[in-house]
């Protein structure tokens, strides 16, 4: 499968406040949250994004990357259920911080004719996993997709875009880019997950230094991401959570296997230092508080499962008002109603 | 990480003998866990070393345990 990185992105991010919407050749849209007055850059840049290249680099030249793959194998899997599930093929696809390609390898090429896989680390493409489908490789930013506008038909993400600092402007740019009756099909992690770690770290930290400070990134929650995707423009929207869970031995187990899945915190206001004595009183509070029968301990990674089309005629719409031939009140009369109906068949 | 990695590598081998030593304190360390817990009961208060008491035994079990496994490993 050929790997090309036509398009190489300078790693240093727009001024948010300082760039016009309109020379980035996306429509505009109207926002309440991007209002000039008032909005600071600093509002939508929680991560750094430089490091997380860094850590997802890091993360696919290890040894033996198949060890950390299995939460993201199975999303992936799950997505390619979701995929399989529309009676459709898509011509040209595109996978926004693709990893090392685990919607593709669950595909097949009849569904989808083209993959663009896309993400920001390049060892990551480099190292991409066998699929059957040709696929091209994009050196892109889940915020700065170089693609034009109705390009593809199907646009997936998994697992990715917990760490965009600039959300709603990420969807937008998967809307623009899809074409009329196109469909995105995303996954990313739900406020529950990893609220083990999150509770055990803030109690430690508590107890041992006297204040906590945030060691989990904040993530989106399920009714936000229902209005994020309508404002960016999609229609019929679904989304609906999955919970994963996964039993470790202990807490350095679980933050070995985060920090080889490259989901390390790159947040800016993280700590630069977790103590040793803090991290030993953590883990002894999660294997008190939290731990199975067996010894082990359970750590929950929540996935929200969100769907969403581009608008085209086709598509059902709300009938118009005034056209009802049958009001509510007849309601209780429902099995009259069918029985006519089957009669008149 | 800069140069050979040395530092890194040493720093990262002992983090990694971390679940051996504290799989041998279980004890001190549910008792540490105990604490910490009954402090998030409605009425409990957790404030800064409320609970160094425990914590201290659990430290001393940890360095123990960390000489040992060192020791043995050389």
């Amino acid at each position: 499968m050929p790997l090309l990185t036509p398009l190489r992105f300078s790693w240093r991010r727009l001024p948010a406040a300082g760039v016009p919407v309109k020379n980035l050749g996306l429509r505009t849209v109207a926002s309440g949250a991007s209002s000039p007055s008032g909005a600071s850059p600093k509002a939508f840049n929680i991560f750094d994004r430089d490091l997380k290249r860094k850590q997802k680099n890091w993360a696919a030249r290890q040894p033996e990357p198949m060890k950390f793959d299995y939460l993201k194998e199975e999303v992936g899997s799950r997505i390619a259920d979701r995929v399989y599930d529309i009676a459709r093929d898509f011509r040209l696809a595109l996978d926004v911080g693709c990893g090392r390609g685990y919607v593709a390898e669950h595909l097949n090429k009849e569904t989808v004719g083209k993959f663009f896989q896309t993400d920001i680390a390049e060892n990551a493409l480099k190292n991409a996993l066998e699929t059957e489908i040709p696929t091209v490789s994009v050196l892109a930013d889940e915020e700065f997709l170089p693609f034009r506008e109705n390009t593809f038909d199907l646009v997936v993400s998994s697992l990715s875009l917990h760490w965009v600092n600039d959300l709603p402007r990420a969807l937008e740019q998967i809307h623009y880019v899809l074409k009329p009756d196109g469909v995105f099909i995303g996954a990313m992690f739900g406020g529950d997950t990893l609220f083990e770690l999150r509770c055990s770290l803030q109690l430690a930290e508590t107890e041992r230094e006297g204040g906590f400070s945030p060691h989990v990134s904040p993530f989106t929650a399920v009714n936000d991401l229902g209005h994020l995707l309508g404002r960016a423009g999609f229609n019929t929207l679904t989304v609906d959570t999955d919970e994963i869970q996964v039993n470790y031995p202990g807490m350095f187990e679980l933050m070995e296997d985060l920090q080889g899945m490259g989901e390390s915190n790159c947040a800016w206001n993280r700590k630069a230092l977790l103590h040793r004595d803090t991290m030993l009183a953590a883990a002894a509070v999660y294997q008190e508080m939290y731990r199975n029968e067996d010894g082990s301990v359970p750590a929950t990674y929540q996935i929200y499962y969100m769907i969403g089309w581009k608008y085209h005629d086709s598509q059902a719409r709300p009938a118009e008002r005034g056209s009802a031939t049958v009001s509510f009140g007849e309601l209780g009369k429902i099995n009259d109603l069918m029985s006519q109906g089957k009669k008149s068949q | 990480m800069s140069g050979n990695g040395a530092v890194w590598g040493r720093v990262r081998s002992r983090l990694r003998a971390f679940p051996e030593c504290l799989a041998a304190c279980g004890a001190e360390a549910a008792a540490y866990g105990r604490c910490v817990q009954a402090s998030t009961a409605p009425g409990g208060c957790l404030k800064k070393d409320l609970c160094a008491q425990e914590f201290e035994a659990l430290r001393s079990c940890f360095a123990a345990a960390a000489k040992n496994t060192l020791t043995g490993g050389r």
